[in-house]
């Protein structure tokens, strides 16, 4: 996971802005829990992360989505805060909490008020020592997994062309299932599933714990030690292994559904996030994607008038990732003339890279945004957590506007021309099926 | 990507109703909810935070307002807070879907969106450029009451931006081919909103919560209307509508207020136009125009329904926002409601369901929304109407308005976290009359609500009267599972296009 490329350090210096606002106090428990606490006097407020090194990657076929319908277990009652006290504690203390999973890690976290950080501690500590599943939860939680499925997935068309992507890029791979599992998985998940998943992946050698606000790191971790500290350490998950064989040809599919308009989803094998090249397709992205005046929108959108939008999805991953792209249409149009337009452009920048004023804009607005991903306590928790679990250090994260300022004009070129060949798509396209609007006139008429 | 909870259906609802339409980015919305890693989380920031506060008590303060009116009559107000060097602007006007003219629905809507697609000094091109290069953002639309142009920049930007603000909001030209281009997009916006069952089935339910009253029509314009959209339109609604004596510009980040101010003189010199006085609609509560009926909105190609009930609310401002507040927030604003908690935790009914009051300047709703499986649609609509009528009959009792109090004001300075809140806050203070005390007093408002004040509240706006029933499903095997509910209107989903 930590495993860098090549780097040097001349490009990786530590912003200096960045490192004032950083002032973290670092600790790791006997049991391995690391912890990391940064204070913010601002208001009155904390936010608390916690980072388990567990997602969909760390799955196998028949328990798909098990990663995420456990997330969903964790808020059902342990040993000393029971069935719904979780959220009842938390938020009759002022707080609130929520999670997500994905493919590389589940995340939980809670904004709260500063004086019920103790219990706040209390409550998490209580659910990573001593989880207790229940059939009657599970049953139910099942019921509303499936219910966020329905709603995710499979009425919604960017949601079932996604699925359908993600098993055309990979083959071997983890990835190839979404993070919310296949229907029948999240059907049949048992209550020892979970049960194995638990003592398997939420040890507290698992996971790192963020504290960031209105608190006094010192006082914190005395705290942090008191509940966190007697929780026994696990075993270490076995490794994923990425068996991804190498594509090579273009791969397409197509899913038939009622819709006005067709659409098309793309996608192009990245790298892994601790890869440099991650970063430098950060640039790339927003040079094609950010903005009105971005390459892709001004004209997909704007000067040829052939797509309604066009949107760009580089997330990081643990393992080599997926550039994702997806444009939405008029009605009647030609998809694949689109999709041309679309190759043309990437062509475009493989062959001639990016003009100097390009190249700037997008270190510009990486700059600026990642500025206000940083302006809550819940942006600096969640940025620590993000960058600690995918670049293997917080510390990295701290470099980052540094590293992007030193891209070259040459290096987005050649990122371009290396991730946007041709054998390295996969390509999903939406074919509309009459249907909705017939139907409904009928039931109308009724 | 798949997370415990939706963020909060309320939200999602609002969003698809009043928030600003950009055009770019409703696909990336949709996949990132379906494919990413980060949710809600990162989308439905409400904080930012006061400066000076005093960590001993836990006071809440914003930073100090700085007022100022520039020679054309546009009020300013500056607000500094660091320590980033970032600045959040907005820009705020009465000229929002209520004033669009008959027969225009979005017209305010489409007119903001249009606002930076040409300048007498700059083309389209240009301002994207000069916006986006420094790493500034800026985007304009509207709700029912007000058209707001949001403008974030780093701060070392703050002039030149403002300069660009100026100029779209002053001097825009709406180039002809701009004008048939957006409306171009608009159709085809519509016609694909009709692949999104969430999107509809706000619509449909705005319309039969409203019906003829200015907020029952469709902010961003529907088929019918935008299709007749002209630059004359346009034009006409920026000179008549908009316009710096109705307009208020809050400032709020790392800088000086006399920058502020300075700047603000220099970048709207001579703009005219607009009203002198700010337009007002009666503030009235109505019942819902289709009270105690049913609308179905026929989907066939859906496994799961898209619900929406709803009744008479109340304005911003309104004196029943406290305890109605409370009274919600127990009902279905947290996560430990009794909507969420028989509905989701006790049957596993669904992923989402949230009750709500949509308060505006005029008028407002008490609502629901959720949605659920087809076969348990009409199991989804008694369970919720039953726990509604348990509150309207018998109130909260003490301990659960305590919890509610204690969750609401503990989680309140999260809305005054970053620059952009505050500024939100500022304009939603002074534009709806709050009071600047607004948020310095209101947990302890809050707090002081007690559970007969509650029952009260619960009495007038927990559906006393019957409500209007929005289902957005498949119709052939939806509607026989909703009979009894009230007179049942079918109609197709392509009305909503």
């Amino acid at each position: 996971m930590s495993k860098a490329s090549p780097r040097s350090t001349a490009v990786r210096a530590v912003d200096p802005t960045l490192a004032a606002l950083f002032d973290v106090h670092e600790a790791t428990l006997p049991n391995g829990l690391k912890v990391r606490l940064l204070a913010n006097h601002q208001a009155p407020v904390v936010s608390l992360y916690t980072f388990f090194q567990v997602g969909s990657r760390n799955e196998r076929p028949g328990i798909t989505g098990i990663s995420h319908l456990f997330e969903h277990m964790m808020f059902n009652g342990a040993k000393k805060y029971g069935p719904k006290m979780f959220d009842k504690t938390l938020e009759s203390n002022g707080g609130r909490s929520n999670a997500y999973t994905s493919n590389d890690m589940t995340v939980y976290y809670d904004d709260f008020s500063a004086d019920a950080l103790e219990t706040v501690l209390d409550l998490e500590s209580d659910r990573m020592r001593s989880l207790r599943i229940s059939q009657e939860t599970l049953t139910s939680e099942r019921q509303v997994v499936m219910e966020e499925r329905r709603v995710r997935v499979d009425n919604e068309i960017p949601g079932m062309m996604d699925e359908e992507l993600g098993t055309l890029v990979y083959k071997a791979h983890a990835y190839r299932w979404p993070v919310i599992g296949w229907m029948a998985d999240i059907e049949n998940i048992t209550r020892e599933d979970c049960q194995e998943y638990f003592r398997t992946y939420y040890a507290p050698n698992n996971a790192v714990l963020y504290i960031v606000g209105d608190i006094d790191p010192k006082k914190t971790l005395a705290l942090v030690r008191k509940y966190y500290g007697n929780i026994p350490r696990g075993p270490t998950p076995a490794p994923v292994l990425n068996a991804e064989p190498e594509q090579k040809g273009e791969r397409r599919a197509v899913v038939r559904h009622p819709a006005q308009s067709p659409s098309v989803m793309i996608g192009f094998r990245g790298p892994a996030a601790s890869d440099e090249d991650t970063l430098v397709l950060d640039v790339v992205q927003y040079v094609l994607t950010k903005g009105e005046g971005s390459r892709l929108v001004k004209s997909l959108v704007y000067d040829q008038k052939a797509a309604v939008s066009v949107m760009l999805d580089w997330s990081w991953r643990i393992d080599p990732g997926t550039i994702l792209f997806y444009l939405e249409l008029k009605p009647d149009s030609d998809a694949a003339k689109v999709e041309g337009l679309l190759y043309a452009e990437l062509e475009r920048l493989a062959r001639d890279g990016v003009t100097d004023k390009e190249l700037q804009k997008a270190k510009n607005n990486l700059r600026a945004d990642h500025l206000r991903e940083l302006s809550t306590n819940s942006g600096r928790g969640h940025a620590l957590g993000h960058y600690e679990a995918l670049l293997g250090d917080w510390r990295e994260g701290l470099s980052l506007p540094t590293f992007y300022a030193n891209v070259t004009a040459d290096q987005v070129k050649a990122v371009a021309a290396k991730y946007f060949a041709p054998e390295r798509r996969s390509v999903v396209t939406l074919h509309p099926e009459a249907g909705a609007n017939e139907a409904g006139d009928e039931a109308a008429e009724a | 990507m798949a997370s415990r909870k939706i963020a909060s259906v309320k939200n999602t609802v609002r969003k698809a109703a009043k928030a600003v339409r950009k055009q770019a980015t409703s696909a990336r919305k949709k996949v990132a909810q379906a494919k990413k890693a980060v949710p809600a989380r990162a989308k439905k920031l409400l904080k930012a935070v006061p400066a000076p506060k005093s960590a001993a008590t836990g006071e809440l303060k914003l930073p100090a307002l700085h007022e100022s009116t520039t020679s054309t009559g546009l009020k300013v107000i500056a607000a500094e807070r660091g320590p980033l060097p970032l600045v959040s602007v907005r820009l705020v006007m009465r000229a929002g879907g209520v004033w669009d003219p008959p027969g225009k629905d979005g017209l305010a809507d489409f007119t903001a969106r249009l606002l930076r697609r040409g300048t007498k000094r700059m083309d389209a091109d240009g301002i994207s450029e000069a916006i986006e290069f420094v790493g500034a953002s800026l985007y304009a639309g509207v709700n029912e009451d007000v058209l707001s142009v949001y403008l974030t920049t780093p701060a070392e930007h703050f002039s030149a931006m403002l300069d660009v603000l100026g100029q779209v909001v002053r001097e825009p030209t709406f180039p002809e081919q701009e004008v048939v281009d957006a409306r171009e997009r608009a159709l085809a916006q519509f016609a694909n909103d009709l692949d999104d069952p969430s999107s509809i089935a706000d619509r449909a339910f705005t319309r039969a919560v409203w019906g003829d009253h200015p907020y029952g029509r469709d902010l961003g314009g529907n088929k019918r209307t935008v299709s007749t959209f002209t630059r004359d339109d346009v034009v006409r609604f920026h000179a008549e509508c908009m316009g710096p004596r109705i307009s208020l510009l809050t400032v709020v980040g790392a800088l000086a207020p006399e920058t502020v101010a300075a700047e603000a003189e220099r970048a709207f010199a001579g703009w005219t136009g607009g009203p002198a006085v700010e337009p007002m609609l009666p503030r009235k509560q109505e019942r819902p125009a289709k009270a105690g009926t049913v609308l179905l909105v026929d989907k066939p190609d859906q496994t799961q329904s898209q619900v929406r009930l709803g009744g008479p609310g109340f304005w911003l401002g309104h004196e029943d926002y406290f305890p109605a507040t409370a009274m919600n927030i127990a009902l279905g604003g947290g996560f430990t409601s009794r909507l969420m908690n028989e509905i989701r935790v006790n049957r596993g009914l669904t992923y989402g369901v949230s009750s709500y009051f949509d308060t505006m300047s005029a008028g407002g709703i008490f609502a629901l929304s959720t949605f659920t499986k087809t076969a348990s649609t009409r199991e989804i609509i008694d369970v919720a109407l039953k726990e509604i009528h348990g509150v309207r009959d018998a109130g909260l009792k003490p301990r659960e308005l305590k919890d509610a109090q204690s969750y609401l004001a503990g989680l309140y300075p999260l809305r005054t976290e970053t620059n952009e809140s505050v500024a939100s806050v500022i304009a939603d203070m002074r534009i709806h009359g709050l009071g600047d005390d607004w948020v310095e007093k209101f947990r302890d408002r809050l707090r002081a609500v007690t559970p007969r004040d509650v029952a009260a509240a619960a009495k007038k706006y927990a559906f006393a009267d019957r409500p209007v029933i929005v289902v957005l499903g498949k119709a052939s095997e939806v509607k026989p599972l909703l009979e009894g509910l009230g007179p049942i209107t079918v109609v197709p989903a392509s009305d909503y296009e």
